[in-house]
C-alpha cells in the first residue's frame, strides 16, 4: 500500500516535469492516434495508480433490478466496480457505471443485433476490441471505454459508416438530432479516407407516414428488427449484400402498422423520417410541452413540438408503465387536425338558420335566456370523449344547479355502473398485463381501441407465448390468437365452462379478460358483465395478488366522467330534451332530438354535432389547456397547454363559470386551483397526478343479474382507427391514412 | 510562367474528374427491389411439382419442426431448379408458406445469395467469375467480350432465350483464372449442371457460346491447350524428383 | 421606445428652441410647407402608418399637430420604430458619421441608447428601401464589426493598395499584387455594389415575409376555421 502511494507519487511529479517541457512542444492533433506505434507503446505503458473516480450517474436514468441477489456479479469499468445481475450485457453494465456508449444499431428495447460496430469496447484479456452491446458481461471483466484502442476502433467504424453516407445533413430532417452526426462529432476522425464515388439507393414508399431516404441508411437493421418484434408487421428486411445491402420491403408494400411512426424516432439517421413534418421546421427552433395524449383511453405521454403558435409535431415521452417509449400514429399525426376546422367565434344561428358571429357577451346572454326558461328535468348535457375531468365537474355543477341531473359522457351508455369502478376500469394496470399468460378479449380489438395495449399484449404474447382467445367480430391482429366466437353466445358458453378455452384460463397462473367499452352502448350491457364475472371468478380471475378483469375505455374522458358521476338520471332524457348542452361530444346520436329543442354545442371542431347546434361556443383543443385526464387503467395526468387557443376560444370550464354567471346561479370556483378543490370532493383520485387508484371493491358486490342475455353478435366499436375524434376527423393526415392503408 | 502552372493544374483536375467518371460499381446480386413483370408479379400461382413435394418432405425431415426455417435455402434451391434456373416472386412465396415464415424473410435470403437468380436467365447462364484474381486477369473484358457478342446486358437474356450473362463470386479455381461457369439448364431441373470453363480469353468464350449454341459440349476445365488441369502450362517447373524425406535425428544412433 | 422619443423631441425643442428644431427636421427631409395631413396621407399610402387621417384635421397649428401625432404614435407599441420616417425623429441627437455614394445616411448615437441600437442607417430612398442597398465598406461599420466608418474603410484600402502597388512593381513581385488586387475590398471585381433584386415585390426589391413594404404575407393565422356556410 505504501509502496503503490510512493510510486503513483513519483510518477505523478514526473508527470509534472513532463508537461511542463510539452509546453514547449507544437500542438499536434491527438498525437498518439497519429502513429499506431505512439499508441500501442502508451497502452504498453504501466498506467499510473490512479484512485477509482467518484461514481457518475447511470446514463439516461438506467435502474438496475436484482431479482435474485445470488446473480450479482462485479464488473470494472474504466477501473471503477459496478455491480449488476447476471446476464447484462457489457454496453449496459457501462450504460450503469456512467460511461456512455454510443450505438447506432443497439436499442434496449429491440433485440440485439451486433451489427454496427459502434459499440466498441477494449475488454483486459480480449485480443480485440469487443462488441459490447452484444458481449455478456462476466464477474471480474475489466471494461476500458476511453483507451487510445478504443477510440481508435470507434473512429474506423465511424469512418466506414460515413463512407457511404450522403453530406446532406443541411437538407436532412434529422439535423440536429441525428445519432449519426452527435456521434461522429464526439466519437468520429475529423477526416476521412474514401474517395470513391458514394452508394445511392432507391427510395422505399412506406405509405403516408414515413419519408424515406434510403441513401442515407447505414444498415443498423433497427426499423426491421422494430416491425416485426413490436409492431408485429413483417414486412421490412434486409436485401441483398455487402455494400449493395439496404432496406426494404423488395416487393412494393406500405407499412400498415398503427405503430409504424415510431420508426421515425428509433431510426439513427435521417433515413426514415416523418412526411408530414418533412421540411416544416428544424428541431432547435420547436418548443417542448410534456403532455399527455387524449385521443384514446391509454393516456400516452407526449411532447408537443410547437413553433410559435403551432403545433408542429408530437413525439412520445418515456413512460414505462403506460406507452413504454412508443405512440400510435393517430396519437403522432393528428396534430394537422388541431390546425383545421377550428371553431374561433361564438356563434349564433339566425331565423334564416345560417350561423353568425357574435360576441361571448352576446353568446352568453342567449343561453342563459334559454336555460332560464325551460323546465329542468328537459335539461340534458352530453360530455364529449376529449373533455378534461375539470370541464366535466363544472358541466355537472352547472345543470345540477339549474336542477337537471342528466348529464353523461359519451360512449359509457345510457345506464353506466359508476358506483363500482372495477367495472369500468383496467384493473390489472397496463404494465401489469405482461404478466399475464392467458387473455380474453371480449368484444374488444386492442389494436384499434388502444394501440398502445395491443403492442403490451403482443410483448406478452412473444415473451411468454401466452394464449390469446378472442369473443367478437373477426379481425386482423398482429400476434397469434384463437377466434373463439363472434357473439355472446360463445361468452356464456365459457362462463358456463362447456367451452374448451374453459381449459386455457383454469390452467393459467395469471389469467386476463379485457371486456370492450364497446359493449356499454348494449342494452344488455349488465348480463354481459355478469357473464364476464362468472368467468372470472370460475376461472380465479381476482385474487389479493392479481386481478384479471379488465375493461377497455374507448375515450380520455370516460374514466374521470364515471368517477365524477357523470351518470344521466334517465335513459331517454335526451329524446324529451328542450335544452341540450354538448360539450364537444361528436359520437352521440342526435337524431332522437325534439325538433324544437334548443342546442348549444362548446367544443373546438366544426365536427358532426355543430350541425345541430343553435349556438356554438368556442372551446380549446386538448394541446392549449390545461386538464386531468383519467387514463382506463385509473391513472390521473394532467395537460399542459402547448400552444394559445385559436380566435376567440377560451378553456372550457371557463366558459360554463361565465355562463353560470350570466344565468345567475353563480358556481363557486373561479380559478382552475379551487374547481380542482371542488373536484376533491367527488374524486379526490383526480388529484393525485401520475397515480393509479385502484377499484376498492370487486365483484363481489355486484348484484346478481337477472337481465336477459341479447344473443347479437358483438360490434365493432372502432370502425377506423384513424378517425375516432373530432381532431383526427378534421385531420387531412389521418384521412390519407384512412384511404391508404385501410385499403389494403 | 504563370499561365503554363494553371494550364497544368487545369490538365491535372480534368484527369482526376476523368477517373472518377470511370468509376462504377457492380453488385453481383442485381436489384435489390422487385419490379413487376408479365412473367414475375406475386399474382402468378407458383406450386412445388408434386415430384418435388416429395423432396420438400425430405429436405424438411432434415430439421426440427419447430425450426422449418432453417431448410429455406434448399427450397429455394429446388424451387429454382424447378423453374428453370430463377425463382420468381411467387416462388419465394410459396418457400415462404411451406417452412412458416413471412415473405419478407425468404427475400432476404434470395438477395443475399447470388447464386439465386430472381429474374429470367437463358437456358445457359454464364456466370463470369468476378472476384479479385479473375478479375485481375480480365474477368471484365471476358465479361464485355460476352455482352458484345451476345447483344445483352447484365442479367438479361438474348431474344432466343439460350443465354443470360451475371455475376459469380469466387469458385475456388483462381489457379486457372480467369473462369467463367455456365449454369445448364437444357436438360429441365433433373440433369442441370454446372460447368466450369477456366483460362478463357476473350476469343475462346465467344466460341464456347457458339459451341453451346450449336448444342455441343466444349470440354469443361482449362481452355489452355498447354496445361492439364490445373498444372503449370508446359509441364512441371518444380517438384520434379521425389521430395526429400523429413529431417529427423537417426533413431539407430542412440 | 415611443415615449423616448416624444421624450427626447420635446427635449430638442427646449434645448435649441422651436425654430431650430423644425429647421433641423427640414434639413432632414420634412417638408413642412405642405399641410400635416396631407404629409400623414403620403404615409398612409406608404403602407406603413395606420392611423386614421381623419383624427387629425388640417391645422395651421403644426407644432401641435406633430406634437399630437407623435403621442399617437407613442400609444402604439414598437412596432413604428422600424419605419424610416421614424428615424427621422429618432435621428434627433444623432451625430451624422457619413454619407455614402448612394446618399444613404449613417448616424450614431452614444450615451442613453441601448446598446447594440446606437447605429442605424436612414436609406436616400425614402420609400423602396432595403438592407441590401448599404454598401459593403459601410456594412462592417454598421454591424458592429468593425469601428472604421465606410469612408475610413474604403479611403484606407485605396491608400493601402496604391502604396503596395507602387513597392510591388519596384519589387516586380507579381503574386503580392494579386494579393492587394483582391484586398481592394469595395470593388473586389471590378463591380459596383448593387442592391439585392431578386426579389418578387415592386421593382423586384427584396422583402421578407412580414416586412411593411412586403405586399404579401400578412396573414399570420396558422390555422384554419370551420366555415358555417358549408353545410353537411
Amino acid at each position: 500500500m505504501g509502496l503503490g502511494l510512493l510510486t503513483s507519487r513519483t510518477l505523478k511529479s514526473s508527470r509534472i516535469l513532463h508537461s511542463q517541457y510539452s509546453r514547449f512542444r507544437p500542438i499536434v492533433t491527438k498525437p498518439k492516434l497519429q502513429s499506431p506505434d505512439a499508441s500501442s507503446a502508451a497502452a504498453a505503458a504501466p498506467q499510473p495508480e490512479t484512485t477509482p473516480s467518484p461514481p457518475k450517474k447511470p446514463v439516461g436514468g438506467a435502474r438496475i433490478h436484482f431479482t435474485n441477489p445470488d446473480d450479482v456479479i462485479e464488473v470494472f469499468v474504466d477501473g471503477f466496480p459496478v455491480k449488476i445481475p447476471k446476464g447484462m450485457t457489457v454496453l449496459q453494465a457501462c450504460e450503469i457505471a456512467g460511461v456512455d456508449i454510443p450505438r447506432f444499431c443497439y436499442h434496449s428495447r429491440l433485440s440485439i443485433a451486433g451489427n454496427c460496430r459502434m459499440c466498441l469496447v477494449e475488454v483486459e484479456k480480449s485480443p480485440k476490441p469487443v462488441a459490447s452491446c452484444a458481449m455478456p458481461a462476466l464477474p471480474g471483466m475489466k471494461i476500458k471505454t476511453d483507451t487510445p484502442l478504443a477510440k481508435k476502433a470507434r473512429e474506423g467504424v465511424m469512418e466506414f459508416l460515413l463512407m457511404n453516407h450522403p453530406l446532406d445533413c443541411p437538407i436532412c430532417d434529422q439535423g440536429g438530432e441525428c445519432d449519426l452526426q452527435d456521434q461522429s462529432m464526439a466519437f468520429g476522425s475529423d477526416r476521412g479516407r474514401f474517395t470513391e464515388m458514394k452508394r445511392s439507393v432507391v427510395d422505399k414508399n412506406l405509405g403516408p407516414l414515413v419519408k424515406t431516404v434510403m441513401t442515407r441508411c447505414i444498415q443498423c437493421t433497427r426499423c426491421v428488427r422494430f416491425a416485426t418484434e413490436v409492431a408485429g408487421v413483417q414486412d421490412l428486411g434486409m436485401l441483398g449484400r455487402g455494400s449493395g445491402e439496404e432496406i426494404g420491403t423488395y416487393v412494393e408494400k406500405l407499412m400498415t402498422s398503427e405503430l409504424s411512426g415510431n420508426v421515425i424516432d428509433i431510426c439513427p439517421v435521417g433515413a426514415l423520417t416523418s412526411k408530414p413534418f418533412a421540411f416544416k421546421a428544424r428541431n432547435w427552433e420547436l418548443k417542448g410541452t410534456e403532455t399527455i395524449d387524449v385521443t384514446d383511453a391509454v393516456g400516452s405521454n407526449i411532447r408537443i413540438d410547437s413553433r410559435g403558435p403551432e403545433v408542429m409535431r408530437i413525439l412520445p415521452r418515456l413512460n414505462e408503465d403506460i406507452n413504454e417509449e412508443w405512440i400510435s400514429d393517430k396519437t403522432r399525426f393528428c396534430y394537422d387536425g388541431l390546425k383545421r376546422q377550428r371553431l374561433n367565434d361564438p356563434m349564433i344561428r339566425g331565423a334564416d338558420g345560417r350561423f353568425k358571429a357574435v360576441s361571448w357577451r352576446d353568446a352568453l346572454a342567449v343561453v342563459a335566456e334559454v336555460a332560464l326558461h325551460v323546465k329542468p328535468e328537459e335539461i340534458v348535457g352530453i360530455a364529449g370523449q376529449l373533455s378534461d375531468a375539470e370541464s366535466m365537474m363544472a358541466l355537472k355543477d352547472l345543470l345540477n344547479r339549474m336542477g337537471s341531473n342528466n348529464v353523461w359522457c359519451e360512449g359509457t351508455g345510457t345506464n353506466p355502473s359508476a358506483d363500482l369502478r372495477y367495472r369500468y376500469l383496467m384493473n390489472s394496470s397496463i404494465a401489469g398485463l405482461e404478466k399475464a399468460d392467458v387473455f380474453l378479449l371480449v368484444g374488444t380489438q386492442p389494436r384499434y381501441e388502444a394501440a398502445m395495449i395491443n403492442a403490451r399484449i403482443r410483448k406478452t404474447v412473444r415473451a411468454s407465448n401466452a394464449k390469446v382467445g378472442y369473443i367478437g367480430p373477426p379481425a386482423d391482429f398482429n400476434y397469434d390468437y384463437q377466434h373463439l366466437g363472434v357473439g355472446p353466445k360463445t361468452l356464456l358458453e365459457i362462463a358456463e365452462g362447456r367451452h374448451s378455452f374453459c381449459s386455457a384460463i383454469l390452467n393459467a397462473k395469471n389469467p386476463a379478460i379485457i371486456v370492450g367499452s364497446g359493449l356499454f352502448e348494449r342494452e344488455d350491457k349488465d348480463a354481459i358483465f355478469y357473464a364476464a364475472e362468472t368467468i372470472a371468478k370460475n376461472g380465479n380471475v381476482i385474487r389479493p395478488d392479481w386481478n384479471g378483469f379488465n375493461v377497455l375505455l374507448l375515450s380520455a374522458a370516460q374514466a374521470a366522467a364515471l368517477d365524477l358521476g357523470l351518470v344521466p338520471e334517465s335513459s331517454s332524457s335526451i329524446e324529451s330534451a328542450k335544452f341540450l348542452y354538448i360539450m364537444g361530444a361528436d359520437d352521440v346520436n342526435l337524431d332522437k332530438v325534439p325538433a324544437d329543442a334548443f342546442v348549444v354545442y362548446q367544443g373546438h371542431h366544426g365536427d358532426r354535432s355543430v350541425y345541430r347546434a343553435n349556438v356554438i361556443l368556442p372551446s380549446a383543443a386538448y394541446s392549449e389547456k390545461e386538464g386531468t385526464y383519467e387514463n382506463t387503467e385509473g391513472r390521473t395526468q394532467q395537460t399542459l397547454p402547448a400552444v394559445p387557443t385559436v380566435g376567440d376560444a377560451r378553456d372550457d370550464w371557463k366558459i360554463i363559470r361565465a355562463l353560470s354567471e350570466v344565468s345567475r346561479i353563480c358556481l363557486p370556483y373561479d380559478t382552475l386551483l379551487s374547481l380542482r378543490s371542488r373536484m376533491r370532493t367527488v374524486a379526490p383520485n383526480l388529484l393525485h397526478v401520475d397515480e393509479i387508484e385502484p377499484a376498492t371493491f370487486g365483484p363481489s358486490l355486484s348484484i346478481d343479474c337477472t337481465q336477459e342475455i341479447n344473443l347479437t353478435p358483438f360490434k365493432a366499436a372502432v370502425e377506423n382507427f384513424y378517425m375516432t375524434n373530432s381532431v383526427t376527423r378534421a385531420s387531412k393526415i389521418m384521412a390519407q391514412c384512412s384511404a391508404m392503408l385501410l385499403k389494403e | 510562367m504563370l499561365s503554363r502552372l494553371a494550364s497544368q493544374r487545369l490538365i491535372e483536375v480534368r484527369q482526376a474528374f476523368r477517373l472518377s467518371a470511370q468509376v462504377y460499381r457492380s453488385f453481383s446480386t442485381a436489384l435489390n427491389y422487385h419490379i413487376d413483370g408479365p412473367d414475375n408479379n406475386p399474382d402468378l400461382p407458383w406450386e412445388f411439382s408434386e415430384a418435388n413435394k416429395a423432396k420438400v418432405k425430405g429436405i424438411l425431415s432434415h430439421y426440427p419442426s419447430n425450426y422449418k426455417q432453417s431448410g429455406v435455402i434448399p427450397l429455394l434451391d429446388l424451387a429454382q431448379q424447378q423453374h428453370g434456373g430463377w425463382l420468381p416472386v411467387s416462388a419465394m412465396n410459396a418457400v415462404a408458406k411451406v417452412v412458416g415464415v413471412a415473405p419478407i424473410r425468404v427475400y432476404e435470403v434470395a438477395t443475399f445469395y447470388s447464386m439465386f437468380n430472381r429474374s429470367k436467365v437463358g437456358k445457359y447462364h454464364l456466370l463470369v467469375c468476378g472476384t479479385t484474381p479473375c478479375m485481375i486477369c480480365g474477368s471484365r473484358e471476358i465479361e464485355g467480350a460476352l455482352l458484345k457478342h451476345l447483344g445483352v446486358e447484365r442479367n438479361e437474356v438474348t431474344k432466343d432465350g439460350l443465354f443470360s450473362v451475371g455475376e459469380m463470386e469466387c469458385m475456388g479455381s483462381c489457379v486457372n483464372a480467369p473462369m467463367i461457369a455456365v449454369a445448364d439448364y437444357t436438360n429441365g431441373s433433373e440433369g442441370y449442371t454446372y460447368n466450369y470453363y477456366e483460362d478463357v480469353t476473350t476469343q475462346r468464350v465467344v466460341e464456347i457460346v457458339e459451341m453451346l449454341r450449336r448444342g455441343e459440349k466444349p470440354p469443361v476445365g482449362t481452355q489452355n491447350p498447354k496445361r492439364i488441369m490445373s498444372g503449370p502450362e508446359g509441364g512441371n517447373t518444380t517438384l520434379l524428383s521425389d521430395p526429400k524425406p523429413p529431417a529427423c535425428r537417426d533413431l539407430d544412433a542412440c | 421606445m415611443a415615449t423616448t422619443v416624444v421624450k427626447s423631441a420635446l427635449q430638442a425643442i427646449r434645448e435649441r428652441g422651436l425654430r431650430t428644431f423644425l429647421r433641423e427636421l427640414k434639413d432632414d427631409g420634412f417638408t413642412f410647407v405642405v399641410p400635416l395631413s396631407s404629409f400623414l396621407l403620403k404615409c398612409f399610402f406608404d403602407g406603413n402608418l395606420l392611423f386614421p387621417v381623419s383624427a387629425l384635421e388640417p391645422s395651421s397649428e403644426i407644432i401641435l399637430g406633430i406634437l399630437s401625432s407623435l403621442l399617437f404614435i407613442s400609444s402604439f407599441d414598437g412596432n413604428l420604430i422600424g419605419w424610416s420616417r421614424q428615424t427621422k425623429i429618432h435621428n434627433i441627437g444623432a451625430t451624422v458619421v457619413g454619407v455614402d455614394k448612394f446618399g444613404n445616411k449613417y448616424y450614431e448615437k452614444l450615451g442613453d441608447t441601448q446598446a447594440g441600437r446606437h447605429r442605424w442607417v436612414e436609406y436616400a430612398k425614402k420609400d423602396r428601401y432595403d438592407a441590401s442597398q448599404v454598401p459593403p465598406e459601410w456594412h462592417g461599420w454598421l454591424h458592429f464589426i468593425t469601428d472604421h466608418t465606410g469612408d475610413e474603410a474604403s479611403l484606407a484600402l485605396t491608400k493601402f493598395a496604391l502604396q503596395n502597388l507602387r513597392l510591388s512593381t519596384c519589387l516586380k513581385d507579381l503574386h503580392i499584387l494579386v494579393l492587394q488586387l483582391l484586398m481592394l475590398k469595395p470593388k473586389r471585381y471590378g463591380v459596383e455594389h448593387k442592391e439585392n433584386l431578386s426579389g418578387k415585390g415592386n421593382e423586384f426589391i427584396y422583402h421578407s415575409k412580414g416586412h411593411a413594404l412586403n405586399p404579401g404575407q400578412r396573414d399570420w393565422t396558422r390555422y384554419q376555421s370551420w366555415q358555417p356556410t358549408k353545410a353537411e
